[in-house]
């Protein structure tokens, strides 16, 4: 016990033993109700500042005092009038329970305001993350666009000024980017989506991004309908990254393969390329942030982030990211998102199939 | 569909923008192509100018400093059919929402480049100067594919696709907003009315069948584009 708790207690011992000092002076012309209900404040307000336990106490206390001291036969703990036994009983009751109300009372408070105070922090860590994101992307705004007025001018510097304001417009956006998948601060929008819409916006996204190889879909003919809940946008960021980081380390004209199929309640998307693969000590350390393998050249371009936002981005719906060991060369990725199946669909009215 | 002569030089753009270095960018990248180029920083200047200078065009940057974007939006919105383009450093799906329900007309997310800033910029005017597609006689044409919205009828090859109402009735008002993004609750209200149930389940539903008899390959849609989180857009030049 601190001393400003000891303190409190004190206070409220003596201002009991003040009250009771009172009530007895005029003993004569009070009735139970009276004695009842002024102890009754006595030991809610205790409760109410001290907390439960001296609730407790001063009720007991209260009740003691009220036996001996205000129910005849004054001095003993015996009662003349079985009435009274019940003016003590309901005295006693109502003292505790209202000492437990104003505990928990004062409990539900305060995990409101540590609740409060964490979504307080949240929201500012948000608006300082659109902050920066703002400051630091209006500037590269102006660099890239004078840099392009340049190039167009006829001074080949400026592309490589622009090329690198793209290196650092693609870095902040990827550092923000796991910021917002790590902290969890923003809730995925799940929502009943088609993988076959999905696979079409990543071939609009990475279009012009793949050289010379071809993005081949696989879908699995079995499924009328291979319809998941996740979030179109973040899940497309996801697969997009994969899809770019196969034509990263894939051969030059092989293509990089997408397939898809359901496996039980969950929807599988498998991103494979023909690359070197990645040996089984570092599978799962290259989704570590910032981790990058020792053998990859300095300039692969990417900084390490892809992966490990792909994976926040799965996990934060439900689903997974792995790499599978597979027979032969390349490395697959692993997608799992939940499936929604015919029958589900047919259940909610969606009149689709 | 036929294609419209360039917007006549004579625009005025006006560039909103409380950033001078941004200001300067796209003064830059814009004054060589149009005619003139108004520049105001705040948001009770920007709304001033719209009105005072009549301008062909408004590019809006959403951080300015007195007044959220939205509300400039929706208040430009209030009085004028100027083509909007909105510019933001950030890139959250529901605020790009937020802007085409005030009334934005596209949006460009911070750092572009000015090659696709001119680009959307002679699409946003291409399509201020053309008349609303819909009307009594107005046949699409593109890559093979004859769409009547009159008759109705569609062509693919020669071969007739038959749409149902309600794929008329979304194929309608995609048409008639073609190049141009409608979020799921524009395209929604235009189809069905108002909005109730499960909006976004309901258009997915129309625009897979959609995509399914006017797509050469529906997996990758060249006609019906998704915007991802935000709704889905006509492509006039795909």
């Amino acid at each position: 016990m601190t001393a400003r708790v000891v303190r409190e207690w004190l206070l409220w011992l003596a201002a009991l033993a003040i009250v009771t000092a009172a009530l007895l002076s005029m003993r004569a012309r009070l009735n139970e109700a009276h004695v009842a209900l002024a102890f009754l404040l006595v030991v809610q307000l205790g409760a109410a500042r001290g907390g439960r336990w001296l609730g407790f106490l001063l009720a007991a206390l209260a009740f003691l005092s009220m036996d001996v001291l205000f129910l005849p036969p004054y001095g003993t703990l015996a009662i003349r009038d079985p009435l009274d036994l019940l003016v003590l009983a309901a005295f006693l009751v109502s003292s505790l329970v209202a000492a437990q109300l104003l505990y928990l009372a004062r409990r539900a408070a305060q995990v409101g305001e540590r609740a409060q105070y964490l979504m307080e922090s949240h929201r500012a860590k948000d608006a300082v993350l659109a902050g920066v994101s703002h400051d630091i992307r209006t500037p590269l705004t102006t660099i890239k666009g004078l840099a392009q007025s340049l190039a167009r001018d006829g001074d080949d510097r400026a592309e490589v000024i622009e090329e690198e304001a793209d290196r650092l417009i693609t870095f902040v956006g990827k550092l923000l980017d796991l910021s917002r998948v790590t902290s969890g601060t923003a809730a995925p929008d799940i929502q009943l989506n088609e993988v076959e819409d999905l696979l079409g916006a990543v071939a609009q996204r990475v279009a012009g991004r793949l050289g010379d190889r071809e993005l081949v879909f696989h879908l699995e003919s079995g499924e009328p309908l291979l319809i998941g809940r996740f979030d179109f946008a973040e899940t497309l960021r996801a697969l997009a990254n994969l899809v770019e980081n196969a034509a990263r380390f894939g051969p030059a004209a092989r293509p990089i393969e997408l397939r898809v199929r359901r496996m039980g309640v969950m929807l599988e998307i498998a991103v494979h390329d023909e690359g070197p693969g990645v040996p089984a000590e570092e599978r799962e350390r290259i989704f570590d942030a910032f981790y990058r393998p020792a053998r990859s050249q300095p300039d692969a371009g990417g900084v390490g982030l892809g992966l490990s936002i792909a994976r926040g981005i799965a996990r934060a719906q439900g689903g997974e990211l792995t790499l599978v060991a597979g027979a032969g060369a390349g490395c697959t990725f692993l997608m799992t998102l939940p499936a929604v199946s015919v029958e589900e669909l047919a259940r909610m009215g969606d009149g689709s199939s | 569909m036929s294609r419209p002569a360039e917007p006549p030089a004579t625009e005025t753009i006006l560039i909103v923008d409380d950033e001078p270095q941004i200001r300067r960018v796209l003064r830059n990248a814009l004054e060589p192509l149009f005619a003139r180029v108004v520049e105001a920083a705040t948001a009770s200047a920007a709304i001033d100018m719209a009105a005072a200078e009549r301008p062909g065009l408004v590019i809006l940057d959403l951080g300015l400093p007195d007044r959220p974007g939205v509300e400039v939006c929706g208040e430009i919105r209030q009085w004028s059919t100027v083509p909007i383009l909105v510019l933001s450093a950030r890139h959250a799906d529901h605020e790009k929402v937020g802007l085409l329900d005030a009334g934005a007309d596209d949006y460009l997310t911070k750092p572009f480049s000015t090659s696709e800033l001119v680009a959307r910029v002679r699409a946003l005017l291409r399509r201020a100067h053309v008349a609303p597609v819909g009307g009594a006689t107005q046949v699409i044409e593109m890559d093979g594919l004859t769409i009547d919205l009159a008759k109705p009828m569609a062509k693919r090859d020669g071969i007739t696709i038959h749409l149902t109402k309600t794929e008329w009735d979304v194929l309608r008002t995609m048409l008639r907003h073609a190049g141009r993004t409608l979020t799921h609750q524009q395209l929604f209200r235009a189809v069905w009315g108002n909005s109730f149930g499960d909006m976004q389940q309901y258009l997915r539903v129309h625009v897979r069948s959609l995509r399914r008899k006017l797509e050469r390959d529906p997996v990758r849609p060249q006609l019906i584009r998704t915007e991802p989180g935000v709704g889905y857009r006509f492509e006039t030049d795909p």
